[in-house]
């Protein structure tokens, strides 16, 4: 979606005008005044959504650094202790679960919605079917987690008791129409005179796409979709209905209740135990620096792509 | 496609015609505030009567006495199976005592792993009957109407433990308040809005209430906590008391706007917690760790009894019983009784279709009503009454494994 | 290695390929045929699809959850405001307001602050500044709303109390900002929720305004400042003429998320129910916001009200995003046009 940017490059110095008369020059530093102020305020805007980032940001590492580091590894190894009120690291089976259960929902909703992208931008182009998809994915990028959590709950939960799969169900569901639309838009941007090579060579449309299109497009594809994962990773809702609340390791996302990092946070820090809140803060914090890190990682990948490029 | 889930809409609706006009009109007697109130109604928003009371059939009262375990009534009972999974949600209330429990349990038998997901006694209820979880926690019994929805059969119940809902306050110099039913119910409706109120004073002649304004502090989250809060303002003070309460008895009614909502226990905790003069309901164990002062609240024999352990457990020994384990704590007699004690059960399907499963659960529940009962008190619950462990695990026996 | 990790250059016919066939033809640009190429293409559509479906069988499995409560309350369910249980009422017009309304507070502050960023992104930063900005939006936009909601709740709200009080006392009997501002401050309120909303939809929002205004061609913009205008003359005059409607769009799309917003709202909007008032300073409650608070309690009846409630909101997100889309597809394919 980002690199939409890479063809706009930095405007060029403006010219100077050569206009001397006194009345424009009082007119030019009115006008440059009101130019000061404008860009000043939208400075301020970025200054008055920095301090509540702060803010949080300083409330999670503030609360959540200690018991993460506290005895280092075992924050990341141990098992999460049953009893709200008994102190002591462990989060692992959270950090496991929603690694598993984001990595599901990505198995899920990747292949498909580039599968869906290349549908939309390589054969259906401006025709019904495929402007109407193409709309109702826009669309279904508002549709609300917690209504996904329980569209899920309704028709899987119900019938395959709770399992990591369908957490990652409802996160597939969201991330599949962003998929699609920021797939769609690094298709866009592969010249068209590679696909026409190729069908010069010979090869059949399937191959070019898959040999050709998508290997092009593949960097801007790999960052949309890192993105796409990070916003899923962070989701409460759809997981509280679907998911169950293990506290031991579990790896099996068809077989048995799982946990994930976003309900650890949701269920321990609204808990009155000091341990638990303490706990709650500590996965907020792991869950804030994965999910971060997957995003810097996307902006690194797009980055190399525009150097190469 | 939106256009014809819009005429999809409009059919349902539709459809509904004449039902409709049935609820249309029930709808229209109960929000105008002028009308006349119906009957026995209060002619607050109470307009169905609240649903029967479990306490049908033979019911006999245990004995009192707060109870040491029973911890020989079914000596040499079943084995735990080598490996088995069970799932639980339900009740939050009893939450901290039940992982404590799993977390003990757990130890000794190291194959059986056991979860509790918490969300709520309806939710439990509902994943039991569509048989996502093999137990479940629940303040309250089901509903006759949703019977038939278990699709596991015939579900057993078992009381675990008891434990009294405090009424927190927080004033400055002041760490011992005598309440009566009436009081609290008029502070929770908002007609008596501040402490000097002579309501307050009668009931506490000894102290010097200062002039300070009321803030309500109450569940935002639907929850047993709040039903069993209203059910005691019903019982004592509701249509058949005179009509003090208004606000009738559910796990979310309809609170006065300018009452403080907390998600939780815990969020109404740190409201009476940060503001003075506040006061809410919370549990116990709640009340308890966020180092809330709470009332001596007075219960059906006239007695202002303080809210702890033995009030508990003396409102449990005075409940009626009935044969399938069910009963009501709330406003019980005796005169040590504390009347808002909340009682929980857990719920499980009587036939145990997996046999390790099975063997599981019926071995976690006898923990549970032997061992578990001495470690309820340190974590701020009552254990159950000597004669009703015993019962609940005679119980256990009819269970059917396999 | 899987097929398409390939890179395109070692991409020569293979010795199954469709050489021999296409050969002695003339070349279509269109090399169509073959049933594994007519399997692939089907394949695509069937997932293109897959997006249509997942929408039908939401609509239709929340629609048939809620016949009952529709049936019990007929369109009252729609247009009152008492929610009682204890008599088995369920009206859902203050959670419809409570939602938009602290929707719409969230986009008042968001929005200018939103485009604000946007510009100065796109517009002034340098190519460093611009950088390290889009990491901390990025930043605002990965941080879990669980956490944004208890930051709101035990951070922010006790911090507001004085605020709210002053605003109270200083707007009371003003026209307009007395009703907004009135009387009775709660601090968790709609004006709280929506404090909350705006922080976290505005990433949202600078991510899609940035790519509206981007699309604004260069030599528009360079035409501008040829003629001697200021960068704020240039992005008044170029910029924003160009990307209002794609603007408009990602606001809308803005909104559709902010109504979506459970937990954040659930932990700091006051859970009062009926309320419907313009009174920011009021409690109230959400659609989503009682979706996750009631269900832990729900039987049958009020199980399928809040099911309803579920598919309304789905309605009127829905409804909004269509709105939105197509605005900002006409914006786009005007601007690409010209």
């Amino acid at each position: 979606m980002a690199s939409v940017t890479t063809e706009l490059t930095p405007s060029s110095p403006r010219p100077t005008t050569a206009l001397t008369a006194d009345d424009l020059r009082a007119q030019r530093g009115r006008r440059s005044v009101v130019n000061a102020v404008m860009i000043g305020l939208m400075a301020l805007a970025f200054v008055a959504i920095v301090v509540p980032l702060v803010f949080v940001i300083g409330t999670v590492v503030g609360r959540g650094a200690g018991v993460v580091f506290r005895d280092f590894p075992a924050w990341f190894t141990k098992t999460v202790p049953i009893s709200e009120r008994r102190f002591g690291p462990g989060m692992g089976p959270a950090i496991i679960g929603t690694l598993v259960i984001t990595g599901c929902a990505s198995a899920l909703a990747i292949p498909l919605g580039i599968l869906g992208a290349v549908y939309l931008h390589e054969y259906g182009k401006n025709r019904g079917f495929a402007r109407v998809v193409r709309f109702f994915a826009t669309v279904m990028t508002g549709v609300p987690s917690i209504v996904m959590g329980l569209f899920v709950y309704l028709v899987f939960t119900l019938y395959f008791k709770l399992s990591g799969m369908g957490g990652a169900l409802a996160l597939a569901c969201l991330m599949l129409p962003v998929v699609i639309r920021s797939t769609e838009e690094m298709l866009r941007l592969v010249p068209d005179h590679l696909r026409e090579a190729s069908y010069a060579l010979g090869t059949r449309k399937s191959r070019t796409i898959m040999g050709v299109v998508l290997p092009a497009a593949l960097p801007g594809i790999v960052s949309g979709c890192l993105l796409a994962v990070a916003r899923a990773a962070g989701e409460t809702a759809p997981l509280l209905f679907t998911i169950g609340a293990a506290t031991k390791f579990r790896t099996n996302p068809f077989r048995g209740s799982m946990t994930a990092l976003p309900l650890q946070i949701f269920n321990n820090a609204t808990s009155s135990k000091p341990a638990a809140i303490e706990r709650g803060w500590g996965a907020a914090l792991t869950l804030v620096a994965i999910t971060f890190l997957f995003t810097v990682v996307a902006r690194m990948v797009t980055a190399a792509y525009q150097k190469r490029r | 496609m939106n256009p014809s889930k819009r005429s999809l809409l409009v059919a349902a609706a539709l459809l509904s015609g004449p039902l409709a006009v049935v609820a249309t009109t029930t709808a229209v007697s109960a929000t105008t505030t002028t009308a006349p109130p119906t009957t026995t109604d209060c002619g607050g928003p109470k307009a169905t009567p609240a649903p029967a009371k479990p306490a049908a059939g033979g019911s006999t009262t245990s004995t009192a006495a707060p109870a040491s375990p029973a911890s020989t009534a079914a000596a040499g009972g079943d084995q735990a199976p080598a490996s088995a999974e069970i799932d639980g949600s339900g009740a939050t209330f009893p939450k901290v005592f039940y992982q404590e429990m799993i977390a003990a349990y757990t130890e000794k038998n190291p194959g059986v792993t056991i979860t509790y997901g918490g969300g709520g006694s309806g939710k439990g209820r509902q994943d039991l009957a569509d048989q996502i979880v093999q137990w479940a926690g629940t303040d309250g019994v089901i509903k006759d109407a949703d019977k038939g929805k278990f699709q596991g059969g015939e579900v057993l119940y078992f009381p675990t433990v008891v434990a009294p809902i405090t009424v927190a306050f927080n004033l400055d110099g002041i760490d011992s308040l005598k309440l009566s039913p009436a009081t609290i119910a008029k502070i929770f409706q908002r007609e008596i809005t501040n402490w000097n109120d002579p309501a307050i004073a009668a009931d506490n002649a000894d102290l010097k209430l200062p002039d300070q304004p009321i803030t309500v502090a109450r569940r935002s989250d639907s929850s047993g906590t709040t039903g069993n809060f209203t059910k005691f303002l019903e019982k004592s003070e509701g249509k058949d008391n005179g009509c003090v309460w208004k606000l009738g008895t559910d796990s979310t009614i309809e609170w006065p706007k300018d009452t403080q909502a907390g998600e939780g226990n815990n969020g109404v905790a740190q409201i009476v917690q940060s503001t003075p003069g506040a006061i809410g309901y919370v549990d116990l164990s709640d009340a308890v760790d966020a180092k809330l002062t709470f009332a001596d609240v007075q219960n059906k024999a006239g007695k202002f009894v303080k809210a702890d352990a033995n009030g508990a457990a003396a409102a449990a020994a005075g409940a009626k019983v009935a044969d399938d384990l069910t009963y009501s704590a709330i406003w019980a007699d005796g005169d040590g009784a504390y009347p808002i004690t909340a009682q929980t059960w857990i719920i499980v399907y009587q036939k145990q279709t997996d046999k390790a499963q099975g063997e599981a659960i019926k071995s976690f529940l006898q923990y549970v009503l032997t061992d578990g009962q001495l470690a309820a008190i340190d974590l701020n619950f009552a254990p159950l009454p000597e004669e009703l462990a015993k019962r609940a695990l005679a119980h256990l026996n009819d269970l059917q494994i396999g | 290695m899987p097929p398409w990790r390939k890179p395109w250059v070692e991409l020569t016919p293979g010795p199954s390929g469709p050489v021999a066939t296409s050969g002695e033809s003339l070349p279509s640009l269109q090399a169509t045929g073959g049933t594994a190429d007519r399997s692939f293409g089907l394949l695509t559509r069937i997932a293109a699809g897959l997006v249509l479906a997942v929408l039908g069988l939401i609509a239709v499995t929340m629609l048939k959850r809620s016949t009952s409560v529709l049936r019990a309350m007929g369109l009252d369910y729609f247009t009152t405001r008492r929610w009682a249980p204890p008599s088995q009422l369920y009206g859902i017009l203050s959670f419809i307001w409570g939602t938009t309304f602290t929707a719409l507070i969230a986009l008042t502050i968001a929005v200018p602050i939103s485009l604000g960023i946007a510009l100065f992104i796109t517009q002034i930063a340098p190519p460093w500044l611009r950088r390290a900005m889009v990491y901390v939006i990025d930043l605002l936009a990965v941080v879990p709303s669980v956490v944004f909601g208890l930051w709101g709740v035990l951070v922010l709200a006790p911090k507001l109390r004085t605020g709210y009080a002053w605003l109270s006392r200083t707007f009371d009997g003003w026209p307009v900002l007395g009703s907004l501002f009135g009387p009775n401050p709660q601090v968790r309120s709609f004006l709280t929720a929506g404090i909350v909303l705006a922080i976290m939809v505005t990433p949202i929002i600078v991510s899609i305004s940035r790519e509206v205004i981007e699309t604004t061609p260069q030599n528009e913009k360079e035409a501008a400042l040829g003629l001697g205008a200021t960068k704020w003359e240039m992005i008044r005059g170029a910029v924003i003429p160009h990307a209002k409607g794609g603007l408009v769009g990602a606001v809308m799309l803005g909104l559709g998320r902010a109504m979506g917003e459970t937990i954040a709202v659930a932990l700091t909007i006051g859970s009062a129910l009926g309320q419907v008032t313009v009174n920011a300073l009021a409690s109230g409650n959400s659609m989503p916001a009682m979706i996750t608070a009631e269900w832990g309690e729900a039987d049958s009846l009020k199980k399928s009200a809040l099911v309803a409630m579920a598919m309304t909101l789905f309605v009127i997100t829905i409804l909004i995003n269509m709105v939105a889309t197509a605005v900002v597809n006409r914006s786009m394919k005007k601007s690409r046009g010209s």
